[in-house]
């Protein structure tokens, strides 16, 4: 009986590179006669450019060119904005790869420098001279809205990039009859994604043929491949981008940036191969942030907890331009969500883009559902506050019922299958809350302040239909494909088009084709991220790799099952009709030692000497997989901590996860995604926060200064999981890797603001500092 | 960043004002201070080394003693940029008759970008203070040797 390996939690066969130091990332490529380019990058947050003085810069050791804005006005089209999201009054400003006459964020880039090696080019940008005139700035989203902001873009009104909205049901008539009616000020905090790997590129293009080689740290090469001949002018044919090893993107390398198109521009212009790499100093001005709303919400409700309505505004900071996926997240994957796994039946909300003197806002794990999860379930706890009702019961009256075969909202999305009732009732028992409630009770008596938070929260992942893609403005497909091809031996190569950076697909991947073809998972190589040697494809975001990229496979390797058999049915001499797949064997119904390995037909298939009549040699298939709807993963989080009002100091005790991603394919990889997803999570909560001064500088400008989670301050995670498979998706699976980051934040500062109920403290900006949290206990319990 | 501090010195405004407008004695008493040299009516072009935090830089720029009232106020205008940054600032110098000495009151405000903003801001205030404290400490030396 062969093991099946679906549900197999084996190693990920990624980790002996990646732990050993023997992985290849874009930095570790040298290639012959291969220069470097550094960038120069405005200090001011906003600034006209006056003259630029390179003449310095030009006579340095080693320099071989420095280019301004003026010199790559020709060669380099502005930047693309590739989500246009309709009936939104998008305004894409103007986004020149170099600046030329105006700064609009500090890292901004003027001037680029190549020399012979790196410390020759960052030397040189000190000698080149800028002369800039400061402007007023404005880094809040919900000031730069108001009337009188500095101006960003001269063409942009009152810098609003987009003013989208959304409705479904009678939100009026819900507050007109509301009971109860909860509203709260929600500030999503900016934050740095902060991927091990900073980001890189080096191109290499032959002056005398015209082809280019793009190594790149993006999490979607055929993207980048195809939006650069758009902004360098290399046509797709000429173009091979690679994405060698990613070390991490979480949203941030999904849109293309002007350094790599700057790389590109200056190898065309000297003809060697040139190298860029960002500093972490860099990474942190430059490379996209995420979250930076501010959240006007009010939920409507009867007195017996039951929610009828949710109505909100939002200002999204979008940075000083828009990146290239940025408008789609704080509205399409966003306002959509807002029915929650309630089916909230009134639903409002307006959500205003906004230009701001800061880093461009993208993608950051979870992009736009955590900020929608949060507003929800944040409301429900104060609903629960309001009327006196144990936040788990609220949820427990809301919740939809469990259902397999569709769910609509309406906001227009159908979910496609939930047990969200079983989920919290699972989570429920297993912290045992009722004991948690009632040690909460003693611990209060004696003046400590445990507090828990719950969040029942459900996703839309596997992004997603192509036909919608086009209706919501991505300028793109979102289908995926996959090609399975088998060699003589029954070894198996496997080309994607998703681009998995740390992900595990390698591994989980292997584990799909080897139960669907009859090998070992040992005998598969999955083969990704290089546009010369994979099909198309959209690349790795939005839960979407194993969600759409997963399902392509999975039909690809039955196309070679079927073919498979075929020939397993001729060399038997048995009729096809007759034959069957078990057990990794291709053999006769009734008969199994009349049977053929993949092997045996692998190797007739390839050398084809005895083939069934019309059937083509080798064994080999593709695919091209358009998901019918997106994938919604659920799931239920309990967070329990204690704040000490002494100090402000909050100790997260214990963190119990229940996801539901459908069946999982290796539960060890799901562990893993939870844990960083809820720990990225916990850290906007607790820690992180990217702070501009008053004068538009970025004072987290360094891991000095800007938090990250540490593990020593984590307890263990409680990952747990129930299974509820995706009527839609050929292997039932949904998608993991962003759901613990969307569930945990609100998890965690539900728990603090329950812990501080009793002192009256109503809200906290986040993150939970000791500070922030002292202030807020002195303020609450001023004169009491 | 805003910068307030007060300093007492031994001998009147009268005796203090000309050491204050004095580009050598500045000069040599601004820690990290390597030239200072005329380039207009109170104007002068600095260049100034200084470490904060983990960021050292060279700047160099322009100070205006504006607004002169002798023996009582100037206004003095800083306007640096090296490698670590920018910093664009000024200060108001106030010399109070204080019991036959001096009462030096400061009052300035500064802005800071670059490397120094995003890594040494924490410090900058600190820094700033230490740097200042060392100016009117090698000042008051000055006044009793002089």
């Amino acid at each position: 009986m062969a093991t099946r390996l679906f549900g197999s939690g084996i190693r990920r066969r990624e980790d002996p590179r990646l732990i050993t130091g023997s992985a290849t990332y874009t930095d570790d490529l040298a290639l012959p006669g291969m220069v470097h380019a550094a960038m120069l990058r405005s200090p001011h947050a906003h600034a006209t450019v006056g003259a630029i003085n390179i003449s310095r810069a030009q006579a340095a050791p080693g320099v071989l060119a420095v280019y301004t804005g003026k010199d790559t006005r020709e060669g380099l089209q502005p930047m693309p904005c590739a989500w246009l999201v309709p009936d939104a009054d998008l305004k894409v400003a103007t986004y020149p790869c170099i600046a030329t006459d105006t700064v609009r964020y500090v890292g901004d880039i003027v001037a680029v420098v190549v020399a012979e090696d790196c410390y020759q080019a960052y030397d040189a940008l000190d000698l080149i001279d800028v002369e800039y005139d400061a402007l007023p700035s404005v880094t809040n989203p919900a000031e730069a809205a108001r009337a009188g902001a500095p101006q960003l873009h001269a063409d942009v009104d009152k810098n609003q990039a987009f003013h989208w909205a959304v409705s479904g049901g009678d939100v009026d008539a819900a507050f007109k009859d509301a009971e109860v009616v909860v509203k709260e000020r929600i500030v999503q905090q900016r934050l740095i994604p902060n991927a091990m790997e900073p980001r890189a590129a080096v191109a290499q293009y032959n002056q005398a043929s015209g082809d280019l080689t793009l190594w790149n740290t993006t999490q979607n090469p055929h993207i980048l491949r195809f939006l650069n001949s758009v902004v360098t002018g290399v046509p797709e044919d000429r173009a091979r981008v690679i994405a060698p090893e990613v070390g991490g993107g979480f949203g941030s390398k999904i849109p293309v940036y002007p350094g790599e198109f700057i790389t590109v521009f200056c190898a065309k212009q000297l003809g060697r191969p040139v190298k860029w790499n960002e500093t972490r100093s860099e990474n942190y001005q430059a490379t996209t942030h995420g979250r930076d709303h501010v959240q006007e919400v009010e939920l409507a409700a009867k007195k017996d907890g039951t929610i009828t309505g949710l109505r909100c505004t939002v200002w999204a900071g979008m940075g000083a331009y828009l990146s290239t996926a940025a408008p789609g997240i704080p509205t399409i994957l966003h306002g959509l969500m807002l029915p929650a796994c309630y089916g909230i039946p009134a639903v409002k909300e307006d959500v205003y883009g906004v230009y701001t003197n800061t880093t461009p806002v993208e993608a950051y794990r979870g992009a736009g559902r955590p900020e929608a999860t949060f507003m929800v379930e944040r409301m429900v706890d104060r609903l629960a506050g309001e009327i006196g009702m144990d936040p788990a019961d609220v949820r427990k009256k809301n919740l939809i019922a469990a259902f397999d075969d569709g769910h609509d909202t309406v906001t227009g999305l159908t979910y496609d299958s939930g047990d969200y009732p079983t989920a919290l009732e699972k989570l429920l028992s297993h912290a045992d809350y009722t004991a948690l409630r009632t040690e909460q009770a003693t611990a209060r008596t004696s003046g400590r302040h445990i507090g828990l938070g719950l969040s029942t929260y459900v996703e839309m992942c596997g992004l997603g239909p192509s036909q919608v893609a086009g209706a919501i403005g991505f300028q793109g497909g979102l289908w995926e494909s996959a090609i399975v091809r088998v060699h003589p031996t029954g070894k198996v190569h496997v080309f994607i088009g998703t681009s998995p950076h740390g992900q595990g697909e390698e591994t989980t991947f292997a584990q799909i084709v080897a139960d669907e073809i009859g090998v070992g998972a040992d005998d598969v190589k999955v083969i990704h991220g290089d546009t010369d040697t994979t099909p198309m494809g959209w690349g790795t975001y939005g839960s979407r790799t194993t969600a759409v990229g997963g399902a392509a496979l999975a039909k690809a390797a039955r196309k070679v099952r079927d073919k498979a058999k075929v020939i397993a049915a001729h060399l038997l001499e048995a009729a096809v009709e007759d034959m069957e797949f078990v057990d990794g064997k291709y053999s006769v119904k009734g008969s199994p030692d009349k049977a053929k390995s993949l092997a045996d037909v692998a190797l007739m298939a390839n050398v084809a000497w005895n083939m069934p009549a019309d059937v083509e040699a080798g064994l080999e298939a593709s695919t091209f997989y358009d998901p019918p709807n997106f994938t919604f993963p659920f799931g239920a989080h309990l967070a329990v901590v204690e704040v000490d009002p002494a100090t402000g100091q909050v100790d997260l005790k214990r963190y119990v996860a229940i996801d539901d991603c459908g069946p999982q394919i290796n539960p060890v990889i799901v562990e893993g995604q939870v844990h960083g997803g809820v720990v990225q999570g916990i850290g906007q909560a607790l820690w992180e926060h990217a702070i501009y001064d008053d004068s538009g500088q970025l004072v987290t400008g360094s891991l000095l200064d800007y938090a990250l989670p540490r593990a020593a301050r984590l307890p263990e995670i409680e990952v747990l999981s129930t299974v509820t498979p995706s009527p839609h998706h050929p292997l039932g699976v949904k998608g993991i890797g962003e759901a613990g980051t969307i569930a945990s934040t609100v998890a965690v500062y539900n728990a603090v603001m329950d812990a501080l109920s009793p002192l009256g403290v109503e809200a906290i900006d986040m993150p939970f500092t000791p500070e922030r949290v002292w202030r807020a206990i002195q303020q609450a319990t001023k004169g009491h | 960043m805003e910068l307030t501090a007060s300093y007492r010195f031994d001998v009147p405004p009268a005796t203090l004002w000309p050491l204050l407008v004095d580009p050598a004695v500045v000069a040599s008493c601004l820690p990290g201070c390597e030239a200072l040299e005329p380039v207009g009516p109170d104007a002068y072009r600095a260049v100034l080394t200084v470490g904060i935090a983990a960021v050292t830089g060279r700047y160099e720029g322009t100070v205006t003693l504006a607004d002169q009232r002798p023996p009582h106020a100037y206004r003095l205008v800083v306007t640096g940029k090296g490698r670590a940054g920018f910093v664009n600032g000024e200060a108001s110098l106030d010399l109070q008759e204080d019991g036959g000495g001096t009462r030096l009151g400061v009052q300035g405000r500064a802005e800071v970008g670059g490397t120094i903003a995003r890594v040494g801001q924490r410090l900058l205030g600190s820094a700033s203070k230490m740097m200042m404290d060392g100016f009117f400490e090698c000042l008051r030396k000055r006044t009793e040797t002089g």
